[in-house]
């Protein structure tokens, strides 16, 4: 009787857990594809590269988000012989991370619907769309969510660039040196110290010349032989040494490398680098 | 000690006005029309400190009135203010997080007052400890009421249990004899019946002897239960008794305090000397009778609360002297604790003075004679005044117990000049033409003209000027009611210099010019770091226009409803205050501006209102721009075609500088189709655009104009003036905040970004184009 009983029980158990089963396989597809579904709207949001191309024949975006949805995203907006291009980097990544791209690429879009102002100018107008976006008044258990962004200014006709930068910098390589130019250390968003104008830093361009913008994923990722961050001197390294190549090639030998340092590494954060060639 | 808040509820026209803050630099300045409740604000500070309010401060609906107010408190201070005993650990907390304490006088129904301690959460502390005694309070009684019921209940039992007892005992008896005789029966002639008889009755006696010792077992059990409860009946008695006892010494308490309140109001109200002094002997005698009932009352009371305490433990079966042990051990533990009560005497004890000044009637006297001022003769002709004068002069008796008249002239010679000028500090109204006044006094002696003081020392006092000497009395009122109001604050302040004062005074300056009005304004910066002043004014001669966060505005609920509650509205709102209301704001931004003589034979530039001229005189001034220009503001935008027909009426050269808005392009084209006959060329030499696109806040950049005109991080994608308007801040308020920072160096040029730099280089450029 007794094992009758407990045969009983057993298969009453097995049915149970085969139907949470289902249940938490059914919301796991639902989620999947919700956030597919998500992930092809921020998609649509994100620039089209093709007339990028026509701006900057030569050129890469290696857009590799950690899960479905990314808080990195790339940018550009024209008006007239003015192009401005950005990589942004957002608090957070997956779906809160999306959700701050998504204002980003919103806001950076109507700051130059009329017309592309300075590089400093765009951050700073950015910075405010997003304090007040987020209600961000500096006080005490307010939510300190922004993003980190290089930005720059391209005027192809006057051969002169502006770059403004929130923490990310900007890697310039002429004939083959890296020039790194440093953005400033306050983030788009509320900050410690009161709000100041962001840098604006003009460079005059020469043919030729290479331009790197990018998050902190690549450098910041971790493998290697002692499980370690990639760094920044190697990505420059790097860089130099891919420089003289073709844009396209350049793109497959950064993934090449990005993917042997991680090898079975987890990915850890949106990696995100854009390279132009004038 | 320094008063920070206040707030009053219930007081004349006054429901509830909330906390308000006092200026940071110790004036605050209350504006608003007649009648709007300037008077009963400082009456209610007032009524605060004194405890007296009059009947006619009662709200109709008979609400009575409260004042809050809160002072700063240093942890040295609080450390010696309230060093005797203890303050409860939450309330040190309380204090520590806020850095300031509140006190609340409360008035009862017959003007009676009473003050608390501590704000909201203090008093919330308070109440839940006395909800807790309360609750003691009254599971003790009932735990004695249950007590008496129970020994009540015991003693019946006991009761019934003896006379059971003695029943049965009665029926043994009984039977008992008539065993006996049937045992006689039976022995003389026994037979089987008389057997059978004995034997029923052997069984019986048993019977009862069982039911005895029952009855007999129960009726001590009854005894002991009885024994048990009554000593705990006799405490519960006892402190019954005492509440009692409490009871009618409270109402004793009543009877003579009703009895004294009615005489009290009886003698104020008597006005001759004999009705005084035939009812003060039965004042006295009731006074005394009240003071005995209050000492009794406080006695009950406290012996009331001991016996509840011990009474409430010894029903727990605690012994009773270590219940009562235990209690004083309690009650000095208790003891070392400050009492709400006792922390409001405290604070109140270190709070600032609170000094109303109505008016400065006490006006100096021609003279005085010494007697009268250091004997206090308080009734003699201008005593208050002269004796001010004394003390400002740091002069005591000794001073004229100088043997030498030489050296004593001399003396007073040299005071005199340094008292002038120190007066003359203040004092920048111009007697006739350079001429300053000066104030003496000379010590002279009676002569023979007065018999009966001959010889005898007087001091005379004289208001001079470069062309004459004259008494106060034949100086005009205004300058003597300025002379009296600085001395009175003077004194005051060097007086009390180890208590600070609030100082509130209602009109200052009412009969006195505008220039003097201004150096009432002066005094009052020289006195505020030792004493905190609040005054209620019309004038626009009594506020700083740079200092626009000292004024609280006051007006009514309803505008021009006088039945309608007043209200406050604080710097930060001051906007939303009536344009009746802040009428003496706006008529200092126009007196200022005709100071200046502005309007000049050329280079005039006619802008859209005051702000922006006070913004663009101090942002030209900051880039250091030399071309002599003059701003002239229009009241409003619509009023600046008036303007420019004034200035081409006196053939004045002058250019407009317009808001890039609706209503500046507005005018423009106005202008320009009117006086220039739509010539663009010669519009565009007269009429410029501010190019930022809106109001000279636009001249700021976004960030620029949070940090240094709004000082809020705050994210603003609007141009600036859009910000102002949404957001229903004043314009007039931000511009005073922005040129007191610059004129305190606070804003230099050089930390305005690139983008406000660009802005302004533009616009300097551009007027710059067009003036000559």
């Amino acid at each position: 009787m007794d094992y009758f009983k407990e045969i009983a029980l057993e298969q009453d158990l097995i049915t149970k857990i085969s139907e949470q089963r289902d249940k938490i396989q059914h919301q796991q597809k639902e989620l999947a594809e919700s956030l597919k579904y998500a992930s092809s709207i921020q998609s649509a949001l994100l620039p089209d590269l093709r007339y990028f191309k026509k701006l900057f024949p030569e050129n890469f975006v290696m857009f590799k988000p950690r899960d479905i949805v990314s808080g990195d995203f790339y940018w550009y907006g024209r008006k007239g012989s003015r192009v401005a291009v950005a990589a942004a980097d957002c608090t957070g990544h997956g779906v809160p991370g999306a959700f701050m791209s998504m204002l980003g690429i919103s806001f950076l879009d109507e700051i130059v619907s009329k017309g592309v102002p300075g590089a400093n100018s765009i951050l700073n107008r950015l910075r405010e769309n997003v304090m007040k976006a987020l209600h961000q008044t500096g006080e005490v258990g307010e939510h300190k969510d922004g993003m980190d962004i290089a930005l720059c200014v391209f005027d192809l006709e006057k051969m002169e660039m502006e770059y403004s930068g929130a923490f990310n910098p900007l890697y310039l390589i002429r004939k083959g040196v890296l020039h790194e130019t440093r953005g400033d250390k306050m983030p788009i968003g509320i900050n410690a110290v009161v709000e100041k104008s962001f840098t604006n830093h003009c460079i005059k361009l020469k043919q030729g010349d290479l331009i790197y913008l990018f998050s902190d994923g690549y450098a910041d990722q971790f493998g290697g032989p002692y499980n370690k961050k990639f760094k920044y001197n190697p990505l420059k390294e790097l860089l130099v040494k891919i420089s003289k190549k073709p844009l396209e090639a350049q793109k497959k030998d950064l993934e090449r490398s990005f993917i042997k340092w991680k090898a079975d590494c987890e990915q850890l954060d949106d990696v995100l680098l854009i390279g132009l060639k004038i | 000690m320094w008063f920070k808040l206040f707030r009053i509820k219930n007081y004349r026209s006054i429901v509830d006005t909330g906390w308000n803050e006092l200026a940071s630099d110790n004036i605050t300045g209350l504006i608003g029309q007649n009648e709007s409740g300037k008077t009963s604000i400082l009456e209610a500070l007032n009524s605060f400190y004194s405890g007296k309010i009059s009947d006619d401060i009662l709200r109709s609906d008979l609400s009575l009135p409260e004042v809050s107010c809160s002072f700063s408190l240093t942890s040295a201070e609080l450390k010696k203010f309230f060093s005797e005993k203890k303050v409860p650990e939450k309330i040190l907390d309380l204090i520590h997080k806020s850095g300031q304490i509140a006190l609340t006088r409360t008035w009862n129904a017959d003007m009676s007052s009473y003050l608390s301690f501590g704000d909201e959460q203090v008093r919330e502390f308070y109440m839940e400890l006395e909800d807790k005694q309360k609750a003691f309070e009254e599971k003790t009684l009932s735990g004695l009421y249950r007590v008496l019921e129970e020994a009540k209940k015991a003693e019946g039992d006991r009761g019934n249990a003896l006379m059971e007892k003695e029943e049965t005992k009665k029926e043994l008896r009984a039977l008992e004899l008539i065993l006996a005789r049937a045992r006689k029966i039976d022995g003389k002639k026994p037979t089987k019946d008389t057997q059978n008889q004995l034997q029923k009755l052997l069984l019986e006696e048993e019977r009862l002897k069982k039911r005895f010792e029952k009855k007999k077992s129960a009726l001590e059990s009854r005894s002991g239960r009885l024994a048990d409860l009554s000593d705990n009946s006799r405490f519960a008695q006892l402190c019954l008794d005492t509440l009692d006892e409490l009871d009618k010494a409270k109402g004793l308490w009543e009877e003579s305090y009703r009895e004294l309140y009615d005489i009290q109001i009886y003698f104020d109200s008597l006005h001759t000397e004999r009705e005084i002094k035939g009812i003060k002997g039965k004042l006295d005698m009731v006074n005394a009778n009240h003071l005995k009932n209050d000492r009794k009352l406080e006695k009950s009371r406290s012996r009331a609360s001991f016996s509840v305490a011990v009474t409430s433990r010894i029903l727990k079966g605690m012994d009773p002297s270590e219940a009562e042990d235990l209690v004083e051990k309690e009650i000095r533990k208790q003891a070392a604790y400050y009492s709400e009560f006792e922390l409001a005497e405290q604070a109140f004890m270190h709070i600032p003075i609170f000094e109303l000044f109505e008016d400065f009637s006490s006006l100096l006297p021609n003279r005085i004679d010494l007697e009268d001022i250091f004997t206090a003769n308080s009734a003699v002709e201008g005593f208050k005044a002269a004796r001010n004068f004394l003390i400002v002069s740091g002069l005591k008796s000794t001073f004229f117990e100088e043997r030498s008249s030489r050296i004593l002239k001399q003396k007073i010679e040299k005071l005199n000049n340094d008292l002038s000028l120190n007066f003359q500090d203040y004092w920048r109204q111009n007697l006739g033409k350079d001429n300053k006044i000066e104030i003496h006094f000379e010590l002279e002696h009676y002569d023979n003209t007065h018999p009966d003081k001959m010889g005898k020392p007087y001091l005379e006092f004289w208001i001079k000027d470069e062309q004459e000497r004259l008494y106060p009395k034949q100086r005009s009122r205004g300058v003597r009611w300025f002379l009296s109001f600085y001395l009175e604050l003077k004194a005051n302040a060097i007086e009390n210099k180890d208590r600070s004062r609030v100082f509130l005074i209602d009109e200052p300056g009412l009969s006195l010019h505008a220039r003097a009005q201004e150096d009432v304004l002066a005094v009052f910066e020289d006195i505020k770091d030792d004493i905190q002043i609040m005054y209620s004014t019309h004038s626009p001669h009594l506020i700083n226009i740079n200092k626009l966060y000292r004024l609280l505005a006051i007006q009514r609920a309803v505008e021009d409803d006088m039945k309608s509650e007043t209200v406050i509205f604080d710097p930060r709102s001051l906007n939303e205050a009536s344009t009746d209301t802040l009428s003496p704001i706006y008529t200092l931004m126009g007196t200022k501006l005709s100071d200046h003589q502005f309007v000049k034979k050329k280079n005039n530039v006619i802008v859209e209102d005051t702000p922006t001229y006070y913004y663009l005189s101090t942002i030209f001034s900051l880039a250091g721009y030399k071309k002599e220009m003059y701003f002239l503001p229009a009241t409003d935008v619509n009023n600046v075609p008036t303007l420019v027909n004034l200035l081409i009426g006196w053939k004045l050269d002058f250019v407009v500088l317009l808001d890039d808005d609706s209503d500046g392009n507005r005018i423009y084209r106005e202008l320009r189709r009117t006086h220039y006959h739509d010539n663009d060329e010669i519009a565009s030499r007269k009429l410029i655009r501010l190019d930022s696109g809106g109001s000279v806040e636009d001249l700021f950049s976004t960030i620029d104009f949070k940090n240094f005109v709004l000082h809020k991080r705050v994210g603003i994608t609007e141009s600036n003036s859009e910000y102002i308007e949404m957001n229903e801040l004043s314009k007039a308020k931000l511009a005073s905040d922005f040129i007191l920072d610059v004129q305190n160096n606070k804003i230099k040029l050089e930390d305005f970004d690139d983008e406000t730099i660009d802005n302004i280089s533009r616009l300097i450029k551009k007027l710059d184009n067009v003036l000559s």
